[in-house]
């Protein structure tokens, strides 16, 4: 990748100033509602906790196991209780922000010295206001920061959310990381840390300004986020929300430009032809999300692939390497299992592949799988989580081609291309129709023995939703068999590296092929 | 005023800190218990504003059992000054001060008075001194607003808990001083608790000795010194001869009657008489008091009072810190 440039990070600011100011502004609303609802439970409960100390410890034990669970685990088990989008973003980033808080608030009340309390009961002071003469204005800086420390917790995780649908900075990280853009990255974080910091500043001054015995600067601080959070931007999402049930068909699509451009051929192919609004979640962090979002109602569809749905959904076997076959198997499957109904598949596959540079394919005359068998001392292959641990992936690499290579790491899919692109790996693996084997000058090494199932990508709906829009069905086969392997190759490139917006590329694609009018 | 009728208290864990206690504290008496530490007197002092509530027995406030008052209201009426001091660090001298004005519900005009009067009365500029916070005041002067926050809402009883035992031996002296002429002034009733006998000699119109929970002696001071009711009181009020073997002259000046008496031999005493053989005729004596003579100019009159306050301080400068 290219040395870092101000000017280029600059520019792309400017551009894509729109996609920063609502992702910013997505983030704050997520983390403010999150902070406030984590204090409104965490300084009540450990003012109780502070009255009952016998049960402080399981309590606050309780709120350290949340803390424990990875967030991306936490928000992939909220799936099925909450769906995707903001909600189960707010109730991951809330529990991760309650141990700090609660922990803060019950040791503060709790070391307030034992003669002061004396000395207000001895005076005729209540409990309650001991409470708020004595004791909170005492543990206010103990509070405080563990707010603040909840805080940090949450602007940061937070950016985690985009991975379930639920916007925010994390959807520029997430695309920075999918392309292999620092550029886009760093335009995510850098304000995600700004805007931590930001919050930290306002919170330590009102700390200092309610120094003594008024609590009033907290209220007014905890009014003005309230205030914030409620805004019109809000009232929209709820809304929108709201109308959801109504006659809006909402249809995801997994991380990357692929599912983002065909969704939008959907989007734009349904809309043109029925009045219903289709509503896009594009950017899903992976399998497990969109398809548990699938199951509990939250979708009425997503973009999938055949040999995904065998493998990990079904965690099958694939019968044959024929695409129809393997069609079937999957459609069959589907429906039986869950419900859920293939439409017809698109004609390009996106299988998996190993990849290595033109340059060493040519040096070790490698074409095939099979021939990195006699290299595998010396290679070190960086390999996606998902591709090392599936059947048909490096496991069957092993046990079909026998090779094991001397090193293998797992990464994001993002950050595989890079550990190529700078040494750290010899071998990645790929998907045939992504941009980068293009502008990488990647080789893709044939699958002589067949190992990989056939990656069609089709429609997966419910059937309840085929049956609620029965129209669905006829209009998203008019896709089948359309688009090559060079066609979504150059697609993917378009909006990959020349940044252009994937409704635009749908647009133009399904106009050329008379699909839509202009 | 406050009556103890056989109260006892005993602890969740068993402990019985307090054994069939009974005794009286007149209005307007400086009451001093003492005894070594385990001895209930703390225990004894907090059962008056409920901190501690007895097992047994009947504790009555002006004849009422204080069980059957608004607990609000009898703290409001009954001042509190702890050894820890306990102000409020979060909170200004004149914030700490209004605390149980505010709880009582008084005018601002009036909490504000009150916190300037109180603040003269015990020799801090209020001006200076109103808007700090109590870490900017030395040990003596928190504790001197400790003091003064006790007296804030006007109660008719003070509980003092080993108010001075935190301080430097000069504030305490200074601190002890200051509540003697402020007792007088005020004419509050309080109840002071205290390991120091020497403290307790010096401050108290009576003082109660407590051993392992229950009453040994109460009597005032005089009393006390003359007639120790037992082996545990004797060896209580401690080795004092050293002090007793000074001259009377030690302790001039002393207060001179405005008609000053005739020199009667046995109502008079000569100046360079000891300690001890003034406090022997002061037993002898139909008086509180003795007239003392120099080469026969009355010099004044000598009391009891005298002699406890001269022995206090004669203990800090000759044993330093050491207790009885």
């Amino acid at each position: 990748m290219n040395v870092f440039s101000i000017q280029t990070f600059f520019q792309l600011m400017n551009t894509r100033q729109d996609l920063l100011i609502t992702a910013l502004w997505e983030h704050i609303q997520m983390s403010l509602i999150s902070l406030l609802i984590a204090v409104f439970i965490a300084v009540p409960l450990g003012i109780l906790l502070s009255h009952y100390r016998k049960g402080a410890e399981p309590v606050i034990g309780a709120t350290a196991v949340l803390q424990t669970i990875p967030s991306l685990a936490l928000l992939g088990f909220l799936i099925p209780f909450l769906g995707i989008g903001t909600t189960p973003a707010i109730v991951a980033l809330t529990a991760y922000a309650l141990m700090p808080i609660l922990r803060n608030t019950y040791t503060g009340l709790k070391e307030v010295d034992p003669a002061l309390m004396e000395a207000s009961r001895g005076m005729g002071m209540g409990t309650i206001q001991q409470l708020h003469k004595i004791q909170l204005p005492l543990a206010m800086p103990m509070i405080m920061a563990g707010i603040r420390t909840g805080m940090v917790l949450i602007v940061g995780t937070a950016t985690l959310a985009a991975l379930i649908g639920a916007g925010g900075l994390g959807d520029l990280i997430m695309l920075g990381i999918n392309r292999s853009n620092n550029y886009y990255i760093l335009l995510g974080a850098i304000p995600a840390a700004i805007l931590a910091l930001l919050i930290d500043t306002v919170l330590r001054l009102t700390e200092k300004k309610a120094k003594g015995s008024s609590l009033m600067p907290i209220l007014v601080v905890i009014g003005a986020a309230l205030l914030l959070v409620i805004t019109p931007p809000v009232l929209n999402t709820v809304s929108s929300f709201g109308e959801e049930e109504k006659e809006e068909i909402v249809i995801a699509g997994k991380l990357g430009a692929e599912p983002e451009i065909i969704i939008n051929m959907y989007k734009l192919l349904i809309e043109q032809e029925t009045d219903y609004e289709v509503v896009l979640e594009p950017g899903i962090g992976t399998t497990d999300v969109a398809f548990q979002a699938l199951i509990s109602g939250d979708l009425d569809g997503y973009f999938e692939f055949t040999g995904t749905a065998i493998a990990d959904l079904l965690g099958e076997e694939v019968v044959s390497n024929d695409e129809r076959e393997a069609y079937e198997q999957a459609k069959e499957g589907m429906y039986d299992e869950f419900n859920l109904v293939f439409l017809e598949p698109l004609g390009y596959q996106n299988t998996y592949a190993l990849a290595v540079t033109e340059e060493m394919a040519s040096d070790l005359n490698l074409e095939t799988i099979g021939d990195l068998q006699s290299y595998e001392e010396d290679l070190s292959a960086a390999f996606t989580v998902e591709f090392a641990d599936r059947p048909d992936g490096y496991p069957g690499i092993q046990e079909v081609y026998g090779i094991e290579f001397s090193n293998v790491q797992t990464m994001d899919p993002g950050l595989r291309l890079g550990a190529l692109v700078s040494g750290d790996a010899e071998v990645i693996d790929a998907y045939s129709t992504d941009s980068y084997m293009r502008e990488y000058d990647l080789v893709a090494l044939e699958d002589d023995e067949n190992l990989f199932p056939p990656f069609n990508g089709a429609p997966l709906f419910r059937e309840e939703a085929i049956l609620a829009y029965p129209e669905l069905e006829d209009i998203l086969n008019q896709l089948e068999g359309m688009i090559t392997e060079e066609e979504m190759q150059e697609m993917n490139f378009q909006v990959d590296e020349n940044d252009a917006n994937a409704n635009d590329i749908a647009r133009e694609y399904l106009e050329e092929e008379g699909l839509i009018q202009e | 005023m406050i009556e103890f009728k056989n109260v006892s208290k005993d602890f969740p864990d068993g402990t019985k800190a307090v054994k069939n206690v009974s005794f009286k504290v007149n209005e307007g008496e400086m009451f001093v218990i003492i005894g070594p530490s385990g001895c209930g007197k703390t225990t004894t002092m907090k059962m008056i504003n409920r901190l501690i509530d007895s097992s047994e027995g009947k504790i009555l406030i002006e004849n009422k059992n204080i069980l059957d008052m608004n607990i609000k209201k009898l703290r409001w009426n009954i001042g509190y000054v702890l050894q820890q001091i306990a102000l409020f660090p979060h909170m200004t001298i004149e914030e700490n001060i209004s605390i149980v004005p505010e709880l009582k519900k008084w005018s601002k005009e009036e909490t504000h008075k009150r916190v300037n009067e109180l603040l003269n009365m015990v020799g801090l500029d209020p001006d200076t001194y109103r808007d700090r916070i109590p870490s900017e005041l030395s040990g003596g002067q928190q504790q001197r607003i400790g003091v003064v926050r006790a007296l804030a809402g006007n109660p008719d009883i003070i509980l003092m808990d080993e108010p001075f035992s935190a301080l430097d031996p000069i504030s305490r002296e200074q601190l002890q001083g200051d509540i003697v002429k402020l007792q007088k002034e005020i004419k509050k009733t309080i109840v002071f608790v205290t390991h120091d006998m020497d403290e307790a000699l010096a401050l108290g119109n009576r003082i109660c000795v407590m051993k392992d929970g229950g009453v040994v002696q109460i009597d005032d001071p005089a009393t006390l010194l003359r007639n120790p009711t037992d082996e545990f009181v004797r060896e209580f009020l401690g080795d004092r001869k050293d002090p007793w073997s000074e001259l009377v002259s030690e302790l001039f000046p002393l207060t001179e009657k405005e008609i000053p008496p005739a020199y009667d031999a046995s109502s008079s005493l000569s100046a360079s008489a000891t300690v001890k053989e003034a406090l022997d005729k002061l037993k002898k004596v139909d008086d509180d008091s003795i007239a003392i003579f120099e080469n026969n100019d009355y010099r004044g009159h000598l009391s009891y009072r005298d002699i406890t306050l001269y022995l206090e301080k004669n203990r800090v400068k000759t044993k330093g810190g050491a207790r009885s």
